[in-house]
């Protein structure tokens, strides 16, 4: 969500002692994924002075047979500052989605998205992903 | 149009489909996947998704916050309890229906535990008695023992004979009517605790026509009234009281000879 380990250490504490406060205080709310939510939010208001991603026409491919191979090239960090440079709600739905932690219907209740949004979000993230994939590591005969 | 919609949320359905196959899945996602399993669209971005998760499972997270987490899930399987269970609307709408209808059939099985042949008619007649006024009946002063003969020369009735236990007591009317089935009841109104005597022709076999016997007092109840029915030579006998059994227990169980 953030890119940067400094930040989300910062969110993960500030995350757990608010609810450590809330647990003492007896308001520790019922429903399953408030931390969760309560993360993504703190996420999302870390970030909002940063500088922001400028809004260009992203490219956009087909998902290919080789794109598993070119994934497998991929510096973990460098896939994590990819997702984190989403525009939200996509960065939301990219990160909570390939966490493989929830489905998706607890994806739309987190990211407070609908079904077609997270369908439309997750689709144009695979073939963005895909086109840089392509930039990255060119496949033999593709231009 | 329906199709078209149902299209476009199932294509949805796939866009967000499980990365793990060993994930569980509601009825509409393992719909949408079984309707492309095979398809080699599908396959390809199962296999980018399974990459893609490989490489963000990767992806370092500083060991200060790497100690919160152990080799937990993140999110813990809701634990399945019977409270639980026993809040989930659907079970709780099946749970009621099961009981109602339970409670149906508890309650004809109890209603139907002391049915006997002709006690749907000793019920009609309980209902009739009740609503009977002295002044419908012809008025009679005798035994009531001894009006069967009467039943028999002005009506034709045979076999309507009052048992031993109440032929004694003295009359204050009589009359024969018939039914909402035809069939000719006698009754009589006595001085006795104003109790109410019915004669009628015990129910039949519908294939053989043989009477329904049954054998000795039965007692059947209706808003208020209790009768007690016994059968004899193919015609039902019923002392009607608006009591209890307790009221007519002391008639029947001493039969005079």
């Amino acid at each position: 969500m953030l890119g940067d380990s400094r930040k989300a250490q910062e969110v993960f504490h500030a995350t757990l002692r608010e609810a450590a406060q809330g647990a003492a205080h007896g308001e520790l709310p019922s429903e399953p994924f408030w931390l969760f939510r309560e993360a993504r939010w703190r996420c999302l208001e870390a970030t909002k002075n940063d500088l922001q991603p400028e809004t260009v026409e992203i490219d956009e491919h087909d998902l290919c047979a080789a794109a598993a191979s070119q994934i497998e090239q991929l510096d973990p960090v460098q896939l994590a500052i990819w997702i984190s440079a989403a525009p939200d709600p996509q960065r939301s739905a990219l990160a909570l989605f390939y966490l493989d932690e929830f489905d998706y219907r607890e994806i739309l209740d987190l990211a407070e998205l609908k079904l077609n949004e997270l369908s439309r979000l997750l689709a144009r993230g695979r073939r963005q992903l895909q086109a840089w994939l392509d930039a990255k590591f060119p496949r033999p005969g593709h231009a | 149009m329906k199709l078209l919609s149902l299209m476009r949320r199932q294509r949805a359905l796939l866009n967000c489909a499980p990365i793990r196959a060993d994930q569980s899945v509601e009825r509409s996602m393992r719909a949408a996947i079984s309707r492309v399993d095979g398809a080699a669209d599908f396959i390809s971005q199962q296999n980018f998704d399974r990459a893609v998760a490989r490489v963000v499972r990767l992806i370092p997270i500083p060991a200060e916050s790497a100690e919160w987490f152990s080799e937990k899930d993140l999110v813990p399987a809701s634990r399945w309890t019977w409270k639980k269970m026993m809040r989930n609307p659907a079970v709780l709408a099946i749970s009621i229906a099961v009981a109602v209808i339970a409670g149906v059939f508890v309650f004809n099985f109890l209603s139907n535990l002391n049915d006997f042949p002709a006690s749907a008619t000793a019920r009609k007649l309980l209902g009739t008695a009740a609503s009977t006024r002295p002044v419908m009946l012809d008025p009679v002063n005798a035994e009531a023992g001894t009006l069967s003969d009467l039943f028999f020369m002005k009506y034709g009735l045979e076999h309507y004979d009052v048992p031993a236990e109440f032929a004694d007591f003295g009359t204050i009317g009589c009359r024969v009517f018939e039914d909402d089935e035809s069939r000719r009841i006698a009754q009589i109104w006595v001085a006795e605790k104003r109790m109410q005597l019915f004669l009628f022709p015990a129910e039949r076999d519908s294939k053989t026509g043989a009477v329904m016997r049954f054998p000795g007092w039965r007692y059947v109840h209706q808003e208020g009234w209790t009768g007690a029915v016994t059968e004899h030579s193919g015609v039902c006998f019923m002392a009607a009281i608006r009591g209890r059994d307790k009221d007519l227990e002391p008639y029947v169980a001493t039969p005079k000879k």
